[in-house]
C-alpha cells in the first residue's frame, strides 16, 4: 500500500523507453538499476525493512562502495563516504532536493528513520536521470531518499500505520504516519517521529593495544530524546504534472559521549539540535517534447554544543556554549527537451544562499558571520536507444562570498564535466557495459573557512576524479532463481587539493595538502528463489576492495592506506517472505584498517556483525523482532568509539 | 549453475579476505626489556587517543623499546602524557586527559600506584606538570590547582588553589613557582604562583607577559619563564625572575623560544616559525648563559638538523648531550641526540609527542 512514492518516480527517457520495450513483467526498479550508465544500488521498502536497519546510515552499511563512519550509539554521529573519497564529497537528496549542512558539510542521516522511508538509492557519481536539478549533479556521489507518499486510490483514501519501537538502550522509537488522499487531485501526508533512548550500553574497553586486557566498561552521556515531524502534500493536476510541498521539523537533545578514554568516564558534551525546512515543487510533463520543474526550499537550522570542563575556569559553571545558525535559501529551475526521439537535453539553474551565525560563552570562537550565494547552471545531453546511452553534462559554479568580521574566501568559478554511456552487449540479454567519468569538487564548508583559529580563507575546492568500468546483468529467470542482478565496477578516483587538517602548536589549521588514489571494485549481487504460493527466499549481497592511498608527495604517510577506509568490506543478507511471516539473516563485514598512520597501534580490528530479524503479520498488525551483533562482537568503526554489544529490537505497528 | 558458481566465488572471495587480514601479525613489544643506563621519552600521544607512551632507549645496548609502560604492565598509560619526573626510586608521570598520576618504579618500570586526579566535583582535574620538593612531588592541575603528593605513602595530600589554567611549575630558593597559563579562559593569566612549600600555601603572585608556560630555574635561584603571549601581536617571551627577594622580572630579548630547558650554566632554547603551509621554519637553537646573561650560542644546531616540529629539549646531566624530540603531531615522532657541541650524534623513533626526557643512570 505505502511502497509506492510518487517523490521518487521521476519518469525519464528510460522509464519512457521502459514502457515501449516488449520484454513481460519487467520490474521498473530493476532496469532503472540495469539501464543507468552511472552505478545506481536501490533498496526498496521491503528490502531496507528487512535489514536490521533502523536509520538510513543502517541501510547505506549494505551499499557497494560505502564506507559508514559510525561512531557508535543511537545518537551518535554516522557519515557516509563513497569509494574512498570522504564524507563530505558525499550529496544527500531527499524527495529530489539536496540537503546541505554548510557548517560542517554533513547531513546528519540519523535523523530519518526508516519507517517515513519508502526507498533509498546510492549513486556514483550522480543520477542517470538528466531531469534534474543542477545541484544533484554537484556531488561525488549520492544518498537519495524518498518519503512515503501513497498513490490515490478511490475506494481507499484514508490510510496510515501507527508504529511502536522499543529496544535496548532504553529505546522508545513512536512512529505515526497519516496519509489522506482528500480528492483525486489532492493528497496530504503526516509524518511523526519520536525517539527517546538512555544510550547507554556495556563494551569491553581493550588496556592495551593487542585486546589481551580487557574490562568492562558502560558506555555514557549517550542519551538522545528528539522529535522529527513532517507535513506532505501533493496536488495532482494530471498526472505527469503536480505540485508538492513538504515542511519538516525535527527537534533533539542528546549527549556526544566522545571518544573512550582510558582510566576516565568523564563526558558532558551535549548537542542540541532545531532544523526547519520547507520545500515546494512544481513539476509539469504535459508534453512529450518540453518538460520543466521548478522548486524553492527554506532551511534553518540552530545547534548548540556545550562541554563542561573545570578547566573553563572563568565560564560560569564551567560550561563552554558554541551556537551556530545556518540559514538556507535554494531556487532551481529545470527544463528538459526531447529535440529527437532517442535525445534529451536538459538545462538547469539553481540559486543557494548560506548564512551561518556562531556564537560562544568561551571567547573561542570569532563570529564571522559568513554569507555564500552559489549560483549552479548546467547542461546536460542524452542519447537513449535499446542498446546504447551516452549521457553528458557540464555544471558550473560560481561562488560570491561575503563576511561580516575578517577576510571572506574568495570567489570560486569552475566548469565540471561529466561523461557516461552504457552499451547492451547481447541483443537477447540484460548485459550492459557501463562506464563513466567525473570531475567534480566540493566547496570548503564554513567551518573549515572560518572556524576560530582552526579555519583557513584561503581554502581551495577539493578536486575529485572518478573513473569507472563495470558490467551489469539482470535476469528476470534462472531455473530456481529469479530477479538476478548482479554487478561488477572497477574505479580509478584521484582525490586532489585535500582539505586536511594539519596539526600544530599553539593550534591547528587546515590546508588543501595532498591528494589520494583510491582503486577499488564494487561487487553486487542480488537473487530470489521463489517458493510455492509466492513464497520467496531473497539473497542478496556485495563485496568491496579498496585500495585508498596516500599520496601526498613528501608525506611521511606516502603510500598508506588513509585513515578508516578498509580494503575488504562488504554485506549479505538473506531472507524468506511468506504470506504471514517474513525472517532473515544480515551480515556486515570490513577487513583490517588504520584510524592513521599505518602502524600496529593504529590498527582496527577486522569485525563481523551478523544479525538476525523474524516479522510475523497479522492482517494489519505486524510484530517485529530483531537481535543485532548476534555474536556480541565488540568492535569499533572509529577507534575508541565502541559499538554495541548484542541488543535487541522490537516493533509493533498496526496499519490503518 | 552459472549464477550458483558466482555467487559461491564472491562468499569465498569475502571470506579468504577476512581471514587473511584477521591473521595479520602485529608487530610485538620487544619482551622484558632490562632498565639500566638509559632514557626514558614519554610520548604525549595524540589528543584524545589512548596513546601516550614511553619509550626506552638502552644508551649502552643502543636498542629501543617503543612502549616499554604497555610491556612492563600490559595496559596503556593512557591519554596525553604531559610530564615525567624522576624522583628517588620511582618515576611519575602526569596523564592529563586519563587525569591521573602514574607511579612506577624505576628499577622494573612496574606501576606502583595510579592515582586518579579528580576535583570535589568529581571532574578530571587534568594533571600538567610535576615538580619534586623535599620529599614531596608537585603536581599543577589544569583546573587551577597544585596538589602536594607525598612520595613515601603515595597520597595527595592537599591541594591549593593557583591561577587559571597553571602549565609549568619549577622549585627554587626553597619555594615553588607555577606559571599560570589562563591558556582555557576568555583572557589568558599572566602571572607566576609563589608558593611556599613548607605551609603549601600561595605567598604571593608575580606579574609576566600573557601566558607563561615553561618555568625552569637555574643553580644561582634565578628563575626563567616563557610566555607565549597571544599568538598575534604580543610574541613568546623569555623573562627571568630574579633570585633576590625583589623577585624583578626582566624581558630576555633577541629571541622568541618556544621551549627550554638549563643544565649548568647554559640554558638551552630553540623558536621556529609556521609558513603559510603551517609548515616550521626558521628553526633556531640558542644557547643563553645565565651567568653572564648573554645570549652566548645562536644556532649552535643547524636549522635543518631537524626536518619536522621540535617539541621537547632535554639535556644529560652526565654527558651534557641534547635530546630534541620531533613531531609532525600525527604520526611516530624521533628523539635526535646532539653532543654539547651541537654535532648530531644519534637519533631513535619514539611514539607520537616526544614531549619529555628522562635520564636513568646504573
Amino acid at each position: 500500500m505505502m511502497s509506492a512514492s510518487v517523490f521518487s518516480e521521476v519518469p525519464d527517457i528510460d522509464s519512457l523507453h521502459i514502457h515501449h520495450l516488449d520484454e513481460v513483467n519487467v520490474n521498473g526498479q530493476a532496469l532503472k538499476i540495469v539501464r543507468s550508465s552511472l552505478p545506481l544500488q536501490l533498496f526498496n521498502e521491503t528490502e531496507i525493512n528487512n535489514l536490521n536497519a533502523s536509520t538510513i546510515t543502517d541501510v547505506a552499511k549494505h551499499f557497494a562502495g560505502v564506507t559508514v563512519k559510525d561512531y557508535g550509539g543511537i545518537g551518535g554521529l554516522k557519515t557516509v563516504s563513497l569509494r574512498g573519497l570522504g564524507a563530505l564529497q558525499t550529496g544527500v537528496s531527499y524527495d529530489g532536493l539536496m540537503m546541505s549542512d554548510i557548517q560542517t558539510g554533513q547531513v546528519d542521516l540519523g535523523q530519518f528513520s526508516i519507517e517515513n522511508i519508502a526507498e533509498i538509492s546510492l549513486s556514483n557519481g550522480q543520477l542517470s536521470d538528466i531531469f534534474q536539478p543542477s545541484r544533484m549533479f554537484a556531488s561525488s556521489g549520492l544518498i537519495s531518499f524518498s518519503s512515503k507518499m501513497p498513490e490515490y486510490k478511490p475506494e481507499h483514501s484514508f490510510s496510515g500505520e501507527v508504529v511502536a519501537k522499543v529496544g535496548s538502550l532504553g529505546l522508545i522509537n513512536p512512529t505515526i504516519n497519516l496519509f489522506d488522499n482528500i480528492s483525486k487531485k489532492w493528497g496530504i501526508g503526516l509524518i511523526t517521529n519520536g525517539l527517546s533512548a538512555n544510550g547507554e550500553y556495556k563494551f569491553a574497553e581493550s588496556l592495551n593495544n593487542s585486546g589481551t586486557n580487557q574490562t568492562e566498561k558502560t558506555r555514557i552521556n549517550s542519551d538522545i530524546k528528539s522529535l522529527r515531524t513532517e507535513l506532505n502534500s501533493i496536488y495532482r493536476i494530471t498526472s505527469v504534472e503536480f505540485i508538492t510541498l513538504k515542511a519538516n521539523q525535527y527537534y533533539s537533545e542528546r549527549g556526544l559521549p566522545g571518544p573512550d578514554i582510558l582510566y576516565s568516564t568523564f563526558s558532558t558534551d551535549r548537542m542540541l539540535d532545531k532544523d526547519y525546512f520547507a520545500q515546494l515543487h512544481y513539476e509539469n510533463k504535459n508534453s512529450n517534447l518540453f518538460q520543466y520543474q521548478i522548486s524553492g526550499k527554506a532551511n534553518s537550522a540552530f545547534m548548540e554544543f556545550s562541554e563542561v570542563n573545570p578547566a573553563y575556569q572563568d565560564i560560569s559553571d564551567n560550561k563552554r556554549i558554541d551556537n551556530y545558525l545556518q540559514h538556507e535559501y535554494y531556487l532551481t529551475s529545470t527544463v528538459q527537451f526531447h529535440p529527437a526521439s532517442n535525445l534529451s537535453v536538459s538545462t538547469s539553474v539553481d540559486w543557494i544562499y548560506n548564512h551561518l551565525e556562531t556564537h560562544s560563552n568561551s571567547g573561542l570562537s570569532v563570529d564571522a558571520s559568513p554569507i555564500r550565494n552559489t549560483v549552479l547552471a548546467n547542461l546536460a545531453v542524452k542519447y537513449v536507444t535499446d542498446q546504447l546511452t551516452i549521457a553528458a553534462n557540464a555544471l558550473y559554479t560560481g561562488t560570491r562570498e561575503t563576511t561580516q568580521n575578517g577576510n571572506a574566501a574568495p570567489n570560486r568559478d569552475k566548469i565540471s564535466p561529466t561523461l557516461s554511456f552504457s552499451y547492451k552487449l547481447l541483443s537477447e540479454k540484460e548485459l550492459r557495459i557501463r562506464s563513466f567519468y567525473k570531475n567534480i569538487f566540493r566547496l570548503p564548508t564554513f567551518s573549515e573557512l572560518y572556524f576560530h583559529d582552526l579555519g583557513y580563507v584561503n581554502l581551495l575546492p577539493e578536486i575529485t576524479n572518478q573513473f569507472n568500468l563495470g558490467l551489469v546483468y539482470r535476469e528476470p529467470y534462472i531455473s530456481l532463481f529469479s530477479d538476478i542482478e548482479i554487478s561488477l565496477d572497477g574505479y580509478y578516483n584521484l582525490v586532489s587539493d585535500k582539505i586536511t587538517i594539519l596539526y600544530g602548536m599553539p593550534y591547528s589549521s587546515i590546508r588543501n595538502i595532498g591528494s589520494v588514489e583510491i582503486k577499488g571494485c564494487d561487487a553486487t549481487l542480488k537473487f530470489d528463489i521463489p517458493l510455492r504460493n509466492n513464497n520467496k527466499l531473497k539473497f542478496s549481497g556485495n563485496y568491496t576492495f579498496q585500495l585508498a592511498q596516500n599520496k601526498t608527495i613528501g608525506s611521511a604517510n606516502l603510500g598508506e592506506q588513509i585513515p578508516y577506509t578498509p580494503f575488504n568490506s562488504g554485506s549479505g543478507s538473506i531472507s524468506y517472505l511468506c504470506k504471514k511471516f517474513e525472517g532473515g539473516y544480515n551480515l556486515l563485514f570490513a577487513g583490517k584498517r588504520w584510524n592513521g598512520q599505518n602502524i600496529s597501534n593504529n590498527l582496527l580490528k577486522p569485525y563481523i556483525e551478523h544479525s538476525l530479524f523474524a516479522k510475523f503479520k497479522f492482517n494489519k498488525f505486524k510484530l517485529t523482532s530483531e537481535i543485532i551483533n548476534l555474536f556480541d562482537s565488540q568492535y569499533e568503526i572509529i577507534k575508541n568509539y565502541p559499538m554495541q554489544g548484542r541488543n535487541y529490537r522490537l516493533t509493533a505497528s498496526i496499519s490503518l | 549453475m552459472k549464477t550458483k558458481k558466482i555467487f559461491f566465488s564472491f562468499l569465498v572471495t569475502a571470506a579468504s579476505a577476512m581471514f587473511l587480514t584477521s591473521c595479520d601479525p602485529t608487530s610485538g613489544e620487544q619482551a622484558n626489556p632490562l632498565i639500566s643506563t638509559g632514557v626514558f621519552v614519554l610520548n604525549q600521544g595524540s589528543y584524545k587517543n589512548n596513546n601516550a607512551s614511553l619509550t626506552y632507549y638502552d644508551l649502552i645496548a643502543s636498542t629501543v623499546t617503543t612502549d616499554i609502560f604497555t610491556a612492563k604492565n600490559n595496559r596503556g598509560l593512557g591519554d596525553t602524557g604531559q610530564d615525567i619526573l624522576k624522583y628517588g626510586s620511582k618515576i611519575y608521570i602526569a596523564v592529563s586527559q586519563s587525569s591521573l598520576i602514574e607511579i612506577i618504579d624505576a628499577v622494573t618500570g612496574v606501576s606502583t600506584k595510579s592515582i586518579p586526579m579528580l576535583n570535589a566535583s568529581n571532574q578530571p582535574s587534568q594533571p600538567r606538570s610535576l615538580a619534586s620538593y623535599n620529599g614531596k612531588v608537585y603536581v599543577t592541575l589544569f583546573d587551577g590547582h597544585v596538589a602536594q603528593l607525598d612520595t613515601t605513602t603515595l597520597t595527595i595530600q592537599k591541594t591549593i588553589a593557583v591561577g587559571s589554567n597553571p602549565e609549568g611549575i619549577v622549585a627554587a630558593n626553597n619555594k615553588l613557582y607555577v606559571a599560570n597559563s589562563g591558556g582555557m579562559g576568555l583572557v589568558s593569566d599572566s602571572t607566576i604562583s609563589v608558593i611556599d612549600p613548607s605551609s603549601f600555601s600561595v605567598l604571593r603572585t608575580i606579574k609576566v607577559v600573557i601566558n607563561p608556560v615553561v618555568i625552569k630555574a637555574d643553580s644561582y635561584g634565578n628563575v626563567y619563564v616563557i610566555s607565549n603571549g597571544n599568538y598575534a601581536n604580543i610574541p613568546y617571551t623569555l623573562q627571568r625572575i630574579q633570585a633576590a627577594t625583589t623577585e624583578q622580572v626582566s624581558i630576555i630579548a633577541g629571541t622568541k623560544p618556544l621551549n627550554m630547558n638549563i643544565d649548568g650554566d647554559n640554558l638551552y632554547l630553540y623558536s621556529y616559525d609556521l609558513d603559510a603551509n603551517w609548515n616550521p621554519t626558521n628553526k633556531s637553537y640558542t644557547i643563553y648563559n645565565v651567568k653572564t646573561n648573554t645570549l652566548s650560542k645562536a644556532n649552535f644546531i643547524a636549522s635543518t638538523a631537524i626536518t619536522n616540529t621540535p617539541f621537547s629539549i632535554d639535556i644529560n646531566p652526565a654527558t651534557k648531550d641534547i635530546y630534541i624530540g620531533e613531531t609532525d603531531y600525527s604520526n611516530t615522532g624521533k628523539m635526535n641526540v646532539f653532543g654539547a657541541d651541537g654535532t648530531f650524534k644519534f637519533s631513535f623513533q619514539t611514539g607520537v609527542n616526544p614531549c619529555k626526557t628522562i635520564f636513568i643512570t646504573k
